[in-house]
């Protein structure tokens, strides 16, 4: 299963060596700061909110309309962010970086 | 679930807003899903320092405390809200999520050896009010004197006005049975909390109760009744369910998009702005209509059909923001737990009788719930 290095709000890096599902819910299962998947992942409560580490942008692929008007609504919003339980971790994103920007 | 209507579809797709007249004011309701999560979050151009004016009408007869935090603005909002948010997500705890499915059980299988059961006072109130004794620390016998107060602590009644006075004695008594016995129950924690260095006033305290206990009530009673409808008219449901457990949790989702019990909470614009296109005067209140951003045909394929694994479902039905819904885990934890408790324990439910409980402003009526509903459990 992939790994998937998540860099929390406070600096620190955790890395998940076999991720499973989706980055809201490996990061939940994981207890890591910063995501809450209150919603379990339906894309409502934006508590899964993470920047893509640019060099795996294009692979993670652009954030869909329904994130995006989520991610309309946060001022920390960047150009790679994702709401987690909308990407789900696949052999091709083994080695994954991504930022959790948190609430 | 047909019942549940959506009746406001033509302001949405035409202009986006729909005026309501209450007590004498224009208070336009923002329908369109991405104006309301707009609003929602843009505490500075729609603001919630408005004490007594949460929702349409004011409730300056039925208390006399602002409700906190939901009536004041950041940063004094952040402050508050944190004093109290670890309690609220509590229901987040495995520990905790056992003792709630444990609640619910029980009540399921009760309510199955009965011969038939009336799922708003009998079923859904209970219930409701025993899952707050849990939260809020109290013992689970403390129930017996919340169920009495009905389906809401201020209205849905004659004398609101009384009901209003009831909890604010109530409220007082538990502030200082808590002084004496301190523990760590909702009561104790507002007590012993630092707030800019100060313990709370009695007010700011009161405050606090006041949301507590009016919030999350006819809220979680309308939610579960309906859903209990639906089971009843939708026997196939159970078997979806049943067939793969993760549909619980987009199920809960989908039962608050569609019932949204909330019509509408407002803000009050401080200066001049527009919604949708449209001037908003400065000193105007404005309200958030949750339930038609819920059916937004921009963001929801067949809005106004009920779709267990609906995913993503980007509802709103917890709000949205700074001041999104405190008792959102708690209410998610009652619903999931039910509708797993729901298929291990229940065949079918078979529905008697139901009478919606329908909410009527000057230019809407749409159904919030249920008055009263008649339904056998069937076990299994």
């Amino acid at each position: 299963m992939p790994k998937v290095t998540y860099i929390l709000p406070d600096g620190q890096s955790v890395v998940i060596e076999r991720a499973e599902g989706s980055l809201m819910s490996a990061a939940v299962d994981n207890h890591l700061t910063g995501i809450d998947g209150d919603c379990g992942g339906v894309g409502s409560c934006g508590t899964c909110h993470v920047s893509i580490n640019p060099a795996w942008a294009d692979r993670v692929g652009p954030a869909t309309d329904v994130e995006k008007d989520m991610l309309e609504c946060d001022a920390a919003a960047t150009t790679t962010s994702r709401l987690g339980c909308q990407v789900e971790i696949t052999p091709e994103l083994d080695g994954l970086v991504v930022r959790v920007v948190g609430r | 679930m047909s019942d549940h209507q959506d009746p406001f579809r033509e302001s949405r797709t035409h202009s986006g807003l729909q005026l309501v007249h209450c007590d004498g004011e224009a208070i336009p309701l923002v329908l369109r899903l991405q104006d309301v999560r707009k609003a929602a979050n843009d505490w500075k151009t729609f603001s919630s320092d408005h004490p007594f004016k949460v929702i349409l009408h004011s409730e300056e007869n039925v208390r006399s405390v602002r409700q906190l935090p939901i009536e004041i603005d950041p940063p004094e909002h952040t402050e508050y809200r944190k004093l109290v948010e670890p309690l609220f997500r509590k229901p987040n705890e495995v520990a905790y999520q056992a003792k709630i499915a444990s609640l619910v059980n029980q009540m399921v299988a009760d309510a199955i050896k009965s011969d038939t059961v009336e799922a708003v006072n009998e079923f859904a109130l209970p219930l409701q009010s025993r899952a707050l004794t849990h939260l809020l620390g109290m013992p689970e016998s403390e129930a017996d004197i919340w169920i009495g107060w009905g389906l809401h602590v201020f209205h849905h009644s004659d004398n609101s006005e009384a009901k209003g006075a009831a909890l604010d004695r109530y409220v007082e008594l538990q502030f200082s049975r808590a002084e004496k016995e301190p523990g760590d129950d909702f009561f104790s924690i507002l007590n012993n909390a630092d707030f800019r260095g100060r313990k709370l006033s009695f007010e700011e305290k009161a405050g606090f109760a006041s949301v507590t206990f009016a919030g999350g009530r006819d809220t979680i009673i309308s939610t579960v009744s309906s859903i209990i409808v639906y089971l009843g008219k939708h026997p196939e449901a159970l078997e979806f369910l049943r067939a793969d457990e993760t549909r619980f949790s987009t199920a809960t989702e989908e039962f608050v998009r569609y019932v949204s019990p909330l019509t509408a909470i407002s803000r009050t614009c401080p200066v001049a702005t527009t919604v949708a296109d449209s001037p908003i005067e400065a000193g105007t209140r404005v309200a958030l209509c949750w339930p038609s951003a819920n059916r937004d045909e921009r963001a929801f394929r067949d809005p106004d059909e009920v779709v267990l694994d609906r995913k993503p479902n980007p509802h709103v039905g917890f709000g949205f923001g700074p001041h999104n819904c405190l008792g959102a885990p708690h209410a998610r934890l009652i619903i999931r737990s039910l509708l797993k408790s729901l298929c291990d324990q229940v065949q079918c439910i078979k529905l008697l009788a139901a009478k919606p409980l329908m909410e009527t402003e000057s230019s809407y009526t749409r159904q919030v719930g249920y008055e009263s509903v008649q339904v056998r459990f069937i076990g299994k």
